[in-house]
């Protein structure tokens, strides 16, 4: 079992995998925990991680934490969803059809590269301060991502899946179906992973700009009294979410795509 | 005199004005398997996938039965140089594919063409594996068996043996003549193997290198007969018609040197 940790490209063994990850962050944790308790480090730059989990503990009894991450899971999945269901299809359209990949790739990758953070006036302006803002600025950074890695995804099914496919009779909507999403239901699945980890990127951006909820708000408003532990405690909470979501959605993709 | 089955009327292909097929007129029997031999890169398959409605001719006509051929459809089954089964079906799904879209079949008839396929290629015992945990060679009968089973009137294959291996390349050899009987299929062949060749051909049509012209058509059937077992390959009939085949490819290459 360890032998293969240290081989070249060695076999993967899902429990010397989860031992070592624990192991590395729990040594990690014990570092931190005592340099801050050495008294090394100011607490206000870094608190320990026992202050650290006794902060997160009040925010969740007093500070309804949990409350907060609830609000902010929602407004990912929402903003999350709202680019998928639109991003499937175009990107799937784009590489499908010359007309409608030639008409939009300039645009789509040219607001791709502006910087969401540089929208955040424009987006105040068009829709106000309210929850239609964020949720705004979290597709913002998704969706135009997103609908070039599932153009990209399509274009990659290999063509002599879908000629195969006509010299068996198929229709265009048939391949589309029958054939082209089943082909990059691998990679599809993995890029929506990934790029709802960058949506949760862009939430303390979108819930700094004048929320009363949410993990950013709570992280922004410990800032300014300079409660670190907490702010600290609020970060911990996105990750610990952030781990959670991507350990489902790799699990489901192992159960989806038993054949890889 | 009748109209031929398949029929290639004028044919030529240019990509981008470099011509790659020139004016080929070519008549082929139903039932016959007909091999299409030729250097690497001198348009062959190029030609296939045209009479397969996948690519379409710079000029002139294919016909099947009379009818001009405008794109893929079920009647003209392809199978490709590389592994084209679909990963995320198991052997038998892939077989199953292949009756997908037909409205013909029952429920009953489909599920007893799959077991039949499944014996042709001898996978009955991987009918429930996923194409990844199968080796090359038998990716290659499920794709065959998959393009068998859609019932097409014309197979085309691509050098579908190209990667495999000499003992699996012989074996499916010999299935391929038992299918191409059993099933009374038309079949076109592409390869550049010249013993390939003359195992599989009734007859074999010899391009020439880029722009393809046909060189040479070689009735194989009218020397060896139409029964192919592997002890036709150790006769003299055979060496000699490999022999002359693999001479006039020579000859052929020393004019352009
Ligand atoms: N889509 C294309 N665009 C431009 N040129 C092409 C295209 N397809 C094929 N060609 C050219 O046409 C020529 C013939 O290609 P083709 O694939 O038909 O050869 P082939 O006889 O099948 O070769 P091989 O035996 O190596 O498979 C090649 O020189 C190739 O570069
Ligand atoms: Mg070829």
């Amino acid at each position: 079992m360890w032998a293969d940790l240290v081989a070249f490209r060695g076999k993967s063994s899902a429990k010397a995998d989860l031992l070592l990850g624990a192991m590395l962050a729990a040594g990690l944790l014990l570092l931190w925990e005592a340099v801050a308790r050495a008294g090394l480090v100011a607490p206000q730059f870094l608190p320990a991680p026992s202050a650290v989990l006794s902060a997160a503990w009040t925010m969740t009894t007093q500070q309804s934490l949990l409350w907060h991450a609830a609000v902010s899971t929602f407004r990912v999945l929402l903003a999350f969803a709202i680019a998928a269901a639109m991003a499937i299809p175009i990107g799937i359209l784009m590489s499908s059809y010359r007309i409608v990949g030639a008409a939009l790739e300039p645009t789509i990758d040219f607001i791709r590269y502006l910087p969401v953070p540089a929208l955040v006036p424009l987006s105040i302006i068009w829709f106000g301060v309210g929850e239609t803002t964020k949720i705004f600025l979290l597709w913002l950074g998704t969706f135009f991502q997103l609908v070039l890695l599932v153009a990209d995804d399509m274009r990659r099914v290999p063509h002599e899946y879908v000629e195969v496919a006509f010299t068996l009779g198929a229709k265009p909507r048939n391949v589309l179906t029958d054939v082209a999403l089943r082909a990059m239901g691998p990679t599809l699945v993995d890029n929506l992973r990934i790029t709802l980890g960058w949506c949760w990127t862009y939430l303390v951006l979108a819930e700094i700009v004048a929320a009363d909820s949410g993990l950013g708000f709570v992280i922004w408003s410990a800032r300014r009294y300079v409660k670190t532990p907490e702010v600290m405690a609020g970060v911990v909470v996105i990750g610990i979410i952030g781990l959670v979501t991507d350990q489902v959605l790799r699990m489901l993709h192992r159960r989806m795509f038993r054949y890889l | 005199m009748a109209e031929p089955y398949l029929s290639l009327e004028g044919m030529t292909k240019q990509f981008g004005g470099v011509p790659v097929v020139s004016t080929t007129n070519l008549a082929i029997d139903r039932n016959s398997l007909v091999v299409f031999l030729g250097p690497s890169g001198c348009g062959k398959t190029t030609l296939m996938r045209m009479v397969g409605g996948l690519d379409l001719p710079t000029s002139g006509t294919i016909r099947l039965d009379g009818e001009p051929v405008s794109g893929p459809d079920r009647r003209r089954g392809m199978v490709f140089q590389s592994y084209s089964s679909f990963p995320w079906l198991t052997v038998e799904g892939n077989i199953a594919f292949g009756m997908h879209y037909r409205n013909d079949l029952t429920a009953a008839e489909k599920a007893e063409r799959v077991r039949h396929y499944l014996r042709l290629i001898r996978l009955e015992d991987f009918a429930g594996s996923y194409p990844n945990r199968i080796s090359g060679g038998m990716r290659q009968r499920v794709a065959i068996a998959r393009s068998l089973a859609a019932g097409p009137d014309v197979l085309l294959m691509d050098e579908p043996f190209g990667a495999l291996d000499a003992l699996t390349r012989e074996r499916l050899q010999v299935e391929l003549r038992q299918i191409q009987k059993t099933e009374a299929k038309t079949i076109i062949f592409v390869t550049h193997d010249v013993e390939e060749a003359v195992f599989l051909a009734d007859r074999i049509i010899l391009f020439s290198a880029r722009p393809a012209r046909i060189l040479h058509d070689i009735d194989v059937s009218a020397v060896l007969g139409t029964e192919r077992t592997l002890e036709a390959r150790e006769t003299q009939a055979f060496f000699n018609l490999r022999n002359d085949i693999l001479h006039r490819i020579r000859t052929e290459t020393e004019l352009h040197l």
